[in-house]
């Protein structure tokens, strides 16, 4: 990394450099203000995050509140060999990334696509409407969401399978069979979360210079084309940005949801690392059990990010760093 | 603004409009939902099924939250918390996100690594509960503001926005004699309205949606926010989430949960459309003219 | 704080630098938004007095914090001369807290916590006094039933005052108009309950013509803990309370027993004839209770009164008539026990250093116990909250007990009518009837042995091995499990640790005796 920046150090409009030390010297300088513009955030990163790091170490212990990170014994890998040897780990792991896969397949796109959708409008006035529309159940909870979801799909007169059942004659337990678990998941996501997911970007499009989309239509492209050659490049450093950021929470399903959403029935294909996290921490009070489970999931997110982070630059993109 | 009318334009106007309804009545549904059964009596409520409009309007739920005056303190806990909390969040978020987005800075690629190093590790509740307590914030809103006054995640975003707005606009400023403080505050911030709209709204409703910050820093139950009530009341009603040793809680009427959901859930709902002429396309063009 | 301060002052001086930054100072406003951050929060330490004891009590809120230093606080402040500075904390964070509080050292004089893992390893590591001793020495708490505070012994030592609660709540609940009119009987066998369930769910005894109603209804929390209607049933027909152990000391899960088996037999049929709700398996509690209380099911066993369901049920079915009898099965009434108590009372060493102060608050909670504090804690204060009429009192205001008196009802120590009550509350029939049904099956209840014994496999994996179980329950009475996937779950639930758990228990129970 050091490289990478006396690389970009030699700068046009500033005098042949000397010496390495001299131009790190009157970069520095020259940057006085901005240096000092980064300090409170810096300041802020090293005190709330960096000096409560030591809490990682928590995977290593037998932790007890009561003995605390000073008193409790340190045990090495033990965690990470229990979890990896626990016969639930292979369903664990499959189900959470089949999941994780899932997100990025189905619901990572969706707030892009209706982004453009939105972006098509002409009038602001019914723009501006849906909008407000769309990102209000981003605002309703999980608890409420999925109990919504009970109404409209339990067996039970459920209004839509009470629909299903007089087109078709019969229904489908879409809460409780296996098969359904993960359309529903994705679904809900999707439902509650499009609207919000636009808002970002949209103010990237609202970056976007008109004159090009006049200057496009003079040339004559169609609809199509403008959205693909002007919209969409627009906003490709923001998705490829918002891209990487959400590898790096890969192994996170987001527990209060799936969690609401897992019955007896389909347990084998609803239980995430999150869950049984929350079995083990929570419940039994398992914490350094819990937040080696944890570590493992950052380690993973690490990996990715830094890998997506090089594949991105490799492509000539900006990428997170 | 000149549009050409054809055949192959028309059709993709009224799909989009079509398809764009559609969506925002689906979902706008649970909303629906749960203003309607507030307004429900609950005898109506007891026979179940999805009700979307009332059939026997009633106003005893309001009734009963407005008779208690803790709904309407932490209210107001919540709206301090949410205007002075994205300030800072701004203030801080945007001085340290200009520099970082300067490709010529020194340090600047490890300070980035750094960051999103925070995104995936951090020490976890107990570590962090002794930071905050040694900087004297527990037991004042300052904690939930001041721990979490950058979000990494925005930062990284809002750099990227930043490095967007063309560098010749800031050069000239430069030549008129701006510090680099001077061109955040004077060029690029107005010019990133829809960016900083965008984050602002992002921070709001993080500030809005505290409540696990809040029962761990805050003693005094007089302190507590809007959704640390709201949680007490709908999610533990719901009896699948939280402690099921507990078993006596008082479980408030389908109805009432739903009141208090509108009551807490409102006003931050109020704040988008305020914030929607910044998303206007061409914000950014028409400043710089103007 | 001083880190906090510089901090602050830093953000301060770059907000103020930025307005100067451009030469020309036409706008010199906006940056003042956040000075007045430096206000700290001085918490002036209290003068020592030696009059009222200063207690700091940390339990979980109930619907509301009632304020500091209303008229209850006041006077339970009176009576037992103290200071009170209660933390009320809610659910949805409690553990939590209490765990950071722990950490942190930042304990209160009194703790209120949960007969779970994580405690009881703090029990045993001597983070709490030990009360045992003590209790001999204070009227009232050594009259209260041993039983209460065995429930909470950690390797026979108490290190906690029990919030008392009923052992054997459980009841059954029934529609009295509807077995009337059909000439139904209360069911006892489980043969019974399946004429019963059968002829509830076939017929209409609503009348409406519709085929709406159910004998009984599960909800997905049907097998779990103490209130696991499955539990109940196979208690009632003769069976263990969870776990069954001989005089050799050998346990056996409630789901090795042939009661238990019988009852999940029942449910299935049940399941496979559509008599009982499809969807039980996702359905929650409150789905459940809405049913019942819109008239649509005829029996119910509950911890509740069946007073709040009759109230609640008249506002949607005017004519509904509820009653209320004990779990009565073949072999005569059987409930099995609950752990007697809503949370445990603890007193941290680390804030309560010597033995006088702790006698001080053992003082505390016993006057808690004498007449005066039973009726206020109870009932909350004469004219406000109830009014006195012979030999009953009357409540007054229904909502104001709820905000003012319940907060405290739910976490101070208070048997009801069974201690030290002089005059008891009128209620109505049917509330009372359920009151003396709760009463009398502290005679009947069937203890769960294992209930205070330790074994490593439990703290490491009980919730996971009894989620397999559970999940087994559901799957066969769904039929998705036959009679072999059934036994071949509990052999996986043996191989997985089941086994050890037996063996653990068995040891702590021999040793337990000696």
């Amino acid at each position: 990394m050091k490289q990478n920046v006396s690389i970009s150090a030699g700068l046009p409009g500033t005098k042949a450099p000397r010496g390495k030390a001299d131009t790190l010297l009157r970069d520095i300088i020259r940057d006085k203000w901005l240096y000092l513009m980064l300090l409170p955030g810096i300041i802020y990163f090293i005190i709330f995050k960096y000096v409560p790091m030591y809490g990682v170490s928590m995977a290593f212990m037998d932790y007890k509140p009561y003995t605390g990170f000073l008193g409790s014994p340190w045990v090495g890998f033990k965690h990470f060999e229990r979890f990896f040897s626990e016969p639930q780990f292979g369903m664990l792991f499959r189900n959470t990334v089949i999941l994780a896969v899932y997100n990025l397949v189905f619901f990572f796109p969706m707030p892009i696509i209706l982004s453009l959708m939105l972006n098509e409008v002409r009038r602001a006035k019914f723009k501006n409407f849906v909008q407000t529309l769309i990102y209000i159940p981003h605002f309703v909870s999980w608890v409420v969401v999925v109990g919504i979801f009970y109404i409209l799909l339990t067996t039970e007169n459920g209004i839509l399978n009470e629909l299903l059942y007089q087109i078709t004659g019969r229904k489908i337990a879409f809460l409780l069979e296996a098969e359904w678990f993960r359309t529903m998941i994705i679904t809900q996501s999707i439902w509650k979360e499009i609207g919000w997911g636009t808002v970002i970007f949209l103010a990237a499009l609202a970056g976007v210079d008109l004159q090009q989309y006049e200057a496009a239509r003079i040339d004559g492209a169609s609809r199509w084309r403008q959205l693909w050659h002007i919209t969409l490049p627009a906003i490709r450093s923001t998705i490829i940005i918002l891209f990487i950021l959400r590898l790096g929470n890969f192994l996170d399903s987001g527990f209060e949801h799936i969690f609401l959403m897992i019955t007896p029935t389909n347990r084998e294909v609803g239980e995430v690392f999150d869950t049984y996290v929350y079995t083990k921490g929570m419940t039994q009070g398992q914490y350094s059990y819990s937040s080696a489970v944890g570590l493992f999931k950052s380690a993973v997110g690490l990996v990715l990010v830094l890998g997506s982070n090089w594949l991105a630059k490799k492509f000539g993109e900006e990428g997170v760093y | 603004m000149l549009q050409d009318k054809t055949i192959g334009n028309r059709i993709f106007d009224i799909t989009n409009y079509t398809l764009l309804i559609l969506i925002g009545l689906i979902c706008v549904l649970p909303f629906v939902y749960v203003l309607a059964v507030s307004f429900t009596s609950p005898a109506e409520v007891a026979k179940g099924g999805l009700i979307l409009w009332p059939k026997e309007w009633s106003l005893a739920s309001y009734r009963y939250i407005f008779s208690t005056d803790t709904l309407f303190r932490s209210m107001l806990v919540s709206i301090y918390i949410t205007v002075v909390g994205t300030f800072i969040n701004l203030l801080f978020t945007s001085l340290m996100a200009y520099p970082l987005a300067k490709a010529t800075l020194r340090g600047r690629q490890f300070i980035l690594l750094a960051v999103l190093f925070t995104m995936l590790f951090g020490g976890g509740m107990i570590p962090t509960y002794f930071v905050v307590k040694a900087m004297g914030l527990t037991n004042s809103l300052w904690s939930l503001m001041i721990p979490n006054a950058i979000s990494a995640f925005n930062l990284i975003v809002l750099k990227n926005f930043f490095q967007q707005i063309p560098d010749g606009l800031e050069d000239s400023a430069r030549i008129d004699g701006c510090t680099d403080v001077g061109v955040l505050f004077r060029i690029v911030l107005p010019l990133s309205m829809p960016a900083m709209a965008t984050f602002g709204l992002f921070y709001a409703v993080g500030h809005w949606n505290q409540f696990f910050s809040a029962i761990l820093y805050i003693n005094d139950s007089r302190l507590y926010p809007i959704q640390v009530l709201l949680r007490q009341i709908v999610i533990l009603a719901q009896g699948s989430i939280g402690d099921t040793s507990i078993d006596n809680v008082e479980i408030q009427p389908l109805t009432i949960r739903m009141a208090v959901i509108v009551f807490a859930t409102v006003p931050i709902l109020l704040v988008y459309p305020f914030l929607q002429k910044h998303f206007a396309k061409g914000v950014m063009l028409g400043s710089v003219k103007g | 704080m001083k880190k906090r301060m510089a901090l602050l002052m830093g953000g301060a001086l770059l907000a103020t630098t930025v307005l100067s930054a451009c030469g020309s100072n036409n706008e010199q406003n906006a940056a003042g938004g956040n000075t007045d951050a430096a206000k700290g929060n001085t918490n002036s330490p209290a003068v020592e007095d030696t009059a009222p004891l200063e207690l700091s009590i940390a339990v979980h809120q109930a619907a509301e914090a009632p304020a500091k230093g209303n008229p209850m606080e006041q006077a339970i402040e009176k009576y037992t001369n103290t200071k009170l500075s209660f933390q009320w904390i809610p659910n949805s964070g409690y553990d939590e807290k209490i765990n950071v509080m722990i950490a942190s050292g930042e304990l209160p004089k009194i703790l209120k916590v949960s007969y779970v893992p994580n405690i009881i390893s703090a029990m045993q590591a001597d983070v709490f006094w030990e009360l045992g001793p003590y209790l001999q020495d204070y009227k009232n708490l050594a009259a209260q039933p041993e039983t209460y505070y065995d429930n909470i012994k950690v390797d026979g030592k108490l290190y906690g005052l029990p919030v008392f609660r009923n052992v054997g709540r459980a009841a059954l609940q029934y529609r009295k108009d509807w077995f009337d009119e059909s000439g139904l009987q209360v069911p006892k066998t489980l043969d019974d309950w399946y004429n019963v369930l059968k002829a509830v769910a076939e017929g209409d005894p609503d009348k409406n013509g519709k085929n709406d109603t159910y004998g009984f209804m599960l909800d997905k929390n049907y097998n779990q803990n103490v209130f696991s209607t499955l539990t109940r049933l196979s208690v009632m027909q003769g069976g263990p309370n969870k776990w069954g152990v001989d005089d050799q000391g050998n346990f056996t899960p409630e789901f090795m027993t042939p009661e238990f088996t019988d009852t999940l037999n029942l449910f299935r049929k049940l399941y496979a004839e559509k008599l009982i709700n499809q969807d039980f398996a996702v359905t929650d509690s409150q789905t459940v209770d809405k049913a019942y209380e819109a008239g649509r099911v005829a029996l119910r066993i509950s911890g509740g009164n069946a007073q709040s369901m009759q109230s609640n049920l008249e506002k949607v079915v005017p004519t509904a008539v509820m009653d209320v009898v004990g779990l009565e099965g073949s072999a005569g009434i059987r409930v099995p026990a609950e752990s007697g108590n809503a949370g445990i009372l603890a007193i941290p060493k680390s804030s309560v250093q010597s033995e006088a102060e702790l006698k001080r608050i053992m003082t505390f909670f016993d006057q808690l116990l004498d007449k005066e504090m039973v009726n206020l804690i109870n009932k909350g204060i004469e004219g406000t909250h109830y009014t006195v009429e012979g030999d009953y009192t009357l409540p007054l205001d229904k909502d104001a007990d709820a905000k003012e008196v319940k907060p405290y009802r739910d976490t101070l120590l208070q048997r009801g009518e069974s201690y030290n009550m002089d005059k008891l509350m009128k209620q109505t029939e049917l509330f009372e009837k359920n009151n003396k049904v709760v009463t009398e099956n502290e005679k009947y209840v069937v203890t769960n042995p294992a209930l205070t014994l330790i074994s490593n496999t439990f703290t490491e994996r009980g919730s996971e091995l009894e989620q397999m179980i559970t999940d087994a329950e559901t799957k066969y009475i769904m039929g998705k499990l036959d009679e072999a996937g059934w036994n071949a779950e509990i052999e996986k639930w043996k191989q997985a640790g089941g086994s050890g758990l037996m063996e653990e228990y068995k040891e702590a129970y021999l040793r337990n005796k000696k």
